[in-house]
């Protein structure tokens, strides 16, 4: 066995390039919003900007393809790269973006020929964003119940029906939305997703209000919204997957969100809360505290634990072996420690971690955004309920046969 | 024995219902979460009215003289709002600690607008180095001819933004030990300041060099390690009962979406991982009640009751704090969106968590009281 991601001369050479890259490719006046909600217009103009001079590199997905704007990169080079944006306190996308992380991996299984030559370009060199569209009120968990519909009327499917909890601040080019393309068939053969540009007539987009909005850090994902379909003529062609094929195609989506197709963990917030733990203020540190200190080493025990669970995925996704359980389960672990580590600032630190005042808010917000995301983080995706019968299916429990894992490349 | 409310109590328990109900719906705290200042406007004349400012407060002074337990019954209904503000750090803490340590004078001067709700008292304690002992008290009181010149940083102080008056604890220059002095908000050189966040009702309050009166100061000088600790056991049990309140509303607000909500043709209730979810939360309910309920008995008994408190101040932050994470389970999204309500709890709940001493700090009191540890 090797955890080691730097042993060869290539690697480190690639460091080096990506760290050299970085230097000059990240503008000096990109700022972090602590709470992704307060991303301006401007700053995220930055960062798509950025995403594209990744693009170009085929770094901006680097998994993904090269003949489809990806970098086809090893495991090893993959998890550089993250280092080296982590390093500055960026993520790969550097913005929200389900287009690239779940809808060209799900079409890479599931699009035509034409389907991927079409959509995974821009996708992969950023010259487009894409929201997710999948919730609405009455289908959270019981995703196969949802009810926005697409009927096809000559050489358009017109789509009516809304969506919840989905995308993010400052608009998208595409929606990748899963809808009803027969609404008398049974369930499960009922579905289809079709790729629906933004600019069409007949969208509209309002903002929810949150308590967080639950973002991979580095590109935390800006305000929610419920968006309305009012007979929006989508292009027949922009279904992929086949017409009342779309649960399969969404086992593949929901493997690639719930992780399995690996995640490189970035949860800087807690070691950076470990770091203000020793900070030593007027002769005082937290962990001058016995209990404290236990509480601080649960906390680095739990990170680690998440940390590796991902590292494992991401290296069964790269060396293209067989996964059944690991996606939910990695997915399950970061939620329900996300809040059990919140909890523990809590107790360790009191109440400082629930204010981002400048003066008394430590990591300039940073902990006070993650006691509302940590709570907020649980459901998306699939709440740890779901997750957990995900978990059961494909471990067998109950004696049934083994779920698979949903088809990824 | 007798585990049930006595008719007095009931009667508070209803109106107290009923008020909440009425004034302080769903929409009306969110209102006042977006405005703070409609709740002095609106609810605080209100709970005046009601008699609430004077439950905690002897006849003599003003109140009525209910005993823990029927103030405790009130502070659990307001738990369920979650009702904000300052009725329990002025009407229930800080009254307690002027008729535990002040002088007659003083009683007499500030317990009757207490209870009329004409001055709104908060405890001015806690400091940069965080807890609700003595021992981070660095706030310094110069003595000069007439009294004395505050200088200092308090934070995370409950209710002063709302507060007309402040009980600030401090330590006299030579002298030894801590004192308290009653500041006027308005004083010049304090300045109050909200804090911003997931927080609730805490502020900064920053004394620079404001004066006091030497009738301002409460008790006896040096003395108030043991006159708060003498009042917090009084009056956490109440604060508990609020909590209690709060684990109540939460897991009424579930049980009732998990009977309704429904995901796969069936209501989520019948998915036996949402029935564990109810499950804890029922489960943090009820410890948290009994525990507090009992502690409460035994501080109307006049029987020593340091022991419950302890048992009952761990319980209730925790159980609020962990009903508030299986009531979110249960709601998944909708219990996000800030316009459904349940957000006020679970901030309410952390921001409660360590308010007169955190779970850890009353375990560690509790290693006393059962002998393990000295001292
Ligand atoms: C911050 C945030 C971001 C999100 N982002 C997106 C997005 O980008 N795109 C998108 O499409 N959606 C998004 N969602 C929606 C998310 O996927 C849903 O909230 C989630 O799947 C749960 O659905 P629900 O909220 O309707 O809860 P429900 O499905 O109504 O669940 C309620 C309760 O019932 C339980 N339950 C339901 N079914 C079962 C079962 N079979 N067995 C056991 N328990 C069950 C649940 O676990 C939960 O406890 C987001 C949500 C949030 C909060």
């Amino acid at each position: 066995m090797n955890f080691g991601i730097e042993d060869s001369a290539e690697q480190g050479a690639f460091r080096d390039e990506v760290r050299a890259f970085l230097a000059t490719a990240v503008p000096d006046n990109l700022e972090h919003a602590i709470d992704p909600v307060d991303m301006s217009y401007e700053q995220y103009q930055i960062r798509r900007a950025l995403g594209r001079k990744l693009g170009a590199k085929g770094w901006l997905y680097p998994s993904m393809p090269v003949e489809y704007g990806g970098g086809d990169l090893s495991a090893e080079k993959v998890v550089i790269l993250h280092d080296e944006l982590s390093r500055v306190g960026l993520a790969l996308p550097p913005y929200y973006d389900s287009g690239g992380k779940m809808a060209a991996p799900t079409i890479l299984v599931w699009g035509t020929d034409e389907h991927k030559k079409r959509f995974l370009p821009p996708i992969c060199r950023g010259e487009v964003r894409t929201w997710q569209l999948l919730s609405e009120p009455s289908a959270g968990s019981d995703l196969a119940g949802v009810k926005t519909t697409a009927v096809r009327d000559g050489d358009v499917y017109r789509v009516n029906g809304q969506k919840i909890f989905v995308g993010s601040s400052h608009g998208a080019d595409y929606s990748w939305t899963i809808v009803v393309t027969d609404p008398k068939g049974e369930r499960h053969k009922n579905l289809s997703w079709l790729m629906i540009p933004m600019n069409l007539p007949g969208i509209t987009v309002q903002p929810m209000d949150l308590l967080a909005t639950g973002g991979e850090a580095g590109s935390g994902s800006g305000v929610k919204n419920a968006v309305f379909f009012d007979d929006v003529r989508v292009p027949a062609d922009h279904l992929v997957g086949g017409e009342n094929n779309g649960w399969k195609v969404a086992t593949t989506h929901l493997e690639v969100e719930h992780g399995g197709t690996g995640r490189l963990a970035d949860r800087r917030v807690i070691y950076d809360f470990i770091e203000m733990c020793r900070d030593r203020r007027d002769g005082y540190a937290i962990c001058d505290d016995a209990g404290a200190r236990a509480e601080i080493v649960d906390l680095y025990i739990e990170a680690e634990i998440t940390r590796l669970f991902a590292l494992r995925n991401h290296w069964l996704a790269h060396t293209g072996q067989p996964r059944s359980y690991e996606g939910a389960q990695y997915s399950l672990r970061r939620k329900l420690s996300g809040l059990d580590m919140a909890e523990k600032m809590l107790r360790i630190a009191g109440p400082c971690v629930l204010t981002k005042d400048e003066k008394w808010g430590p990591l300039k917000g940073a902990i006070e955004y993650f006691q509302r995301d940590a709570i907020t983080a649980l459901h998306p995706g699939a709440t740890t309920d779901i997750q957990k019968v995900v978990i059961s299916r494909r471990l067998g429990i109950g004696g049934r046969e083994k779920e698979k894992a949903g088809t990824l490349r | 024995m007798d585990l049930s409310l006595n008719d007095t109590q009931q009667l508070i328990q209803d109106s107290a219902r009923d008020f909440v109900r009425g004034s302080c719906s769903r929409e009306a705290l969110l209102e006042i979460d977006r405005k703070p200042q409609l709740f002095m406007q609106g609810i605080w004349p209100q709970m005046a009215e009601l008699g609430w400012t004077g439950m905690a407060i002897p006849e003599t002074y003003g109140g009525t003289g209910n005993c823990a337990t029927d103030v405790a019954v009130l502070f659990e209904e307001l738990g369920a709002g979650p009702v904000p503000g300052p009725l329990f750090s002025s009407a229930v803490l800080c009254a307690r600690i002027l008729l535990d340590s002040a002088t007659e004078e003083a009683k007499r001067a500030w317990l009757p607008l207490i209870a009329s709700g004409e001055r709104v008292f908060a405890l001015a304690l806690t400091e940069a180095q965080y807890g609700w002992s003595s021992q981070g008290v660095k706030l310094a009181a110069r003595g000069e001819r007439e009294g004395f010149v505050l200088n200092g940083t308090k934070v995370f102080v409950h209710d002063a933004e709302r507060a007309t008056d402040l009980i600030v604890v401090g330590r006299i220059e030579g002298g030894e030990g801590i004192s308290l002095f009653r500041v006027d908000a308005k004083t010049p050189g304090v300045t109050v300041r909200p804090l911003a966040g997931f927080i609730a009702g805490m502020s900064e309050v920053v004394f620079d060099n404001a004066h006091v009166r030497g009738a301002d100061l409460i008790g006896q000088g040096g003395a108030a390690a043991d006159e708060i600790e003498r009042a917090l056991i009084a009056v956490t049990p109440v604060l508990c009962a609020y909590k209690v309140g709060g684990c109540r509303a939460v897991f009424d607000l579930s049980l009732n979406y998990a009977r309704e909500r429904t995901q796969f043709g069936q209501v989520i209730g019948r998915f036996q991982r949402v029935q564990d979810h109810l499950i804890h939360m029922v489960n943090f309910l009820d410890s948290a009640r009994w525990t507090t309920y009992e502690a409460l008995w035994k501080l109307d008994s006049g029987m020593d009751a340091a022991s419950s408190v302890h048992v009952a101040k761990s319980v209730s932050s925790e159980s609020y704090m962990r009903a508030c994470d299986y009531a979110h389970e249960v709601h998944a999204g909708i219990g996000v969106m800030r316009e459904y309500g349940l957000t006020l709890h679970t901030r309410m709940s952390r921001s409660l968590y360590h308010c007169l001493g955190a779970p850890k700090t009353h375990r560690q009191r509790l290693e006393k009281v059962l002998g393990l540890v000295n001292g």
